[in-house]
């Protein structure tokens, strides 16, 4: 029996590169840019089994190996914004990890919960990225310009048919995954 | 994915800017940053692209590759110009007039400037990776942030896990190669379709591929604690890696010199 604390910080270590493989599978293209692709779902699986606090981590770290891979850095608050605490935002889902899994493992509330875990996770990734396009267009386009409106577009596009993905794969993946590894 | 897959952007040549420490170079990117952001004339950018074209020639790596992110930013380039420099039936003097749009200089200099400003900062970003191993990068990281454990941050058990996660990129990239190769084999399809189809197509994947990331995580933790890994205190490397009178001198000069040049132009 390993201590709790190495499994975590194993768990969060290979969470984080299962993000960045399936964040090398692009399943769509955008039109206004971005790709649609299940790189969140490792991170919201983690939280939704160990808690926000693996989850905040997992996600942080993800968004340093994403900027140790390839950085696209265009603004100093792009940066902080983009990579760690968009990451990190989405390991809040695991708020709700007592809450998923205190719901009848057969019923809709599981289903239900996962959905919100999901929904706060993926809202508070978007609420980081939609800030950083803010603070990106209000440096460089002229004052007037409908910032939050490219904002939105830009980063809503691909957000959203991710998040959905995402509450749909890890509503089907927790629990034949905590019944066969049970998160000790 | 089994066309291959180009993990990060490091390339591994023999450069003076390659043997810098990474401490060093993490320090010189946040000097190069922050003089960008203090730099308010196009004289204080070019100097600033004088260094950055200077490191790139020095790290040996090609031009290409310095500039592979400039590729991916270049609808925000056009964007920022376009912004800056169209207006709507101005009252200024244009440079050129097509019906109720025109071309204003003065915004035309703007958006150049930060076009300008935007390429500089992601080559310059890039030149780190490039040059850098991540787990070289990931050693640099842990030795900057080592203040930190001060404030009872667990900076060794974060690098821990950053050295962890790279190591194990190759491993889930094969994991993953190997099952949607027996997966093809069956007859799916991962190319066909919109996002819903594929990522239908995607979940005979996605199952195995997380159940061995737990189970593995168990293995690895079993693994760790038989060999006496009890958390970051106490934990010492196989090659300790140290700032050398060269890394250090490279550092004050570089970093003094970038922000100077910001400030002063």
């Amino acid at each position: 029996m390993t201590d709790t604390k190495t499994r975590i910080l194993v768990e969060i270590a290979l969470t984080v590169a299962l993000a960045t493989v399936l964040n090398l599978i692009k399943l769509w293209r955008m039109p206004y840019g971005g790709d649609v692709s299940l790189e969140m779902l490792p991170i919201l699986v983690l939280a939704l089994r160990r808690g926000w606090r693996p989850g905040v981590s997992a996600g942080a770290l993800y968004g340093v190996v994403a900027l140790m891979l390839g950085p696209i850095v265009v603004h100093w608050a792009q940066f902080l914004l983009d990579y760690p605490l968009a990451y990190a935002a989405l390991g809040v889902a695991g708020i709700f990890t007592e809450l998923v899994r205190g719901a009848r493992t057969d019923g809709r509330s599981r289903v239900g919960w996962t959905a919100a875990a999901v929904a706060a996770g993926a809202v508070l990734r978007f609420a980081a990225h939609f800030t950083s396009g803010l603070v990106f267009f209000g440096q460089y386009a002229p004052e007037g310009q409908p910032t939050w409106l490219y904002s939105l577009l830009y980063n809503g596009s691909y957000m959203l048919p991710a998040a959905i993905l995402c509450a749909v794969a890890a509503a089907a993946i927790l629990p034949p995954l905590d019944k066969a590894v049970p998160p000790r | 994915m089994r066309r291959g897959v180009g993990l990060g952007n490091y390339i591994a040549v023999d450069s003076p800017v390659h043997a810098l420490d990474p401490a060093a170079k993490l320090g010189i990117v946040s000097a190069f940053t922050v003089g960008l952001f203090t730099a308010g004339t196009f004289p204080g950018l070019t100097l600033l692209a004088v260094t950055v074209i200077v490191g790139t020639l020095a790290a040996s790596v090609p031009i290409s590759a310095a500039l592979r992110g400039v590729r991916t930013v270049s609808l925000i380039l056009v964007l920022t110009i376009l912004a800056n420099a169209l207006r709507w039936e101005p009252a200024t003097v244009a440079l050129v007039r097509v019906g109720p749009l025109a071309v204003d200089g003065e915004g035309l200099a703007s958006g150049v400037f930060f076009a300008v400003r935007i390429v500089l900062l992601v080559v310059g970003t890039s030149l780190l990776t490039l040059t850098t191993s991540p787990v070289e990068l990931a050693g640099g990281i842990e030795r900057v942030f080592a203040p930190l454990r001060w404030l009872r941050v667990p900076v060794g058990d974060l690098a821990m896990t950053l050295t962890i996660a790279l190591r194990f990129i190759p491993t889930t990239v094969e994991e993953a190669d190997r099952i949607m190769t027996a997966q093809t084999a069956r007859g799916a399809r991962f190319d066909r379709g919109g996002p819903i189809a594929r990522a239908r197509a995607y979940a005979p994947v996605l199952v195995p591929l997380f159940f061995n990331l737990f189970r593995r995580a168990d293995e690895l933790a079993t693994a760790m604690e038989a060999r006496c890994y009890r958390g970051s205190d106490g934990r010492t490397q196989l090659r300790e890696s140290r700032m050398r009178p060269a890394d250090w001198a490279s550092l004050l000069v570089a970093g003094i010199l970038l922000i100077a040049t910001g400030v002063a132009l």
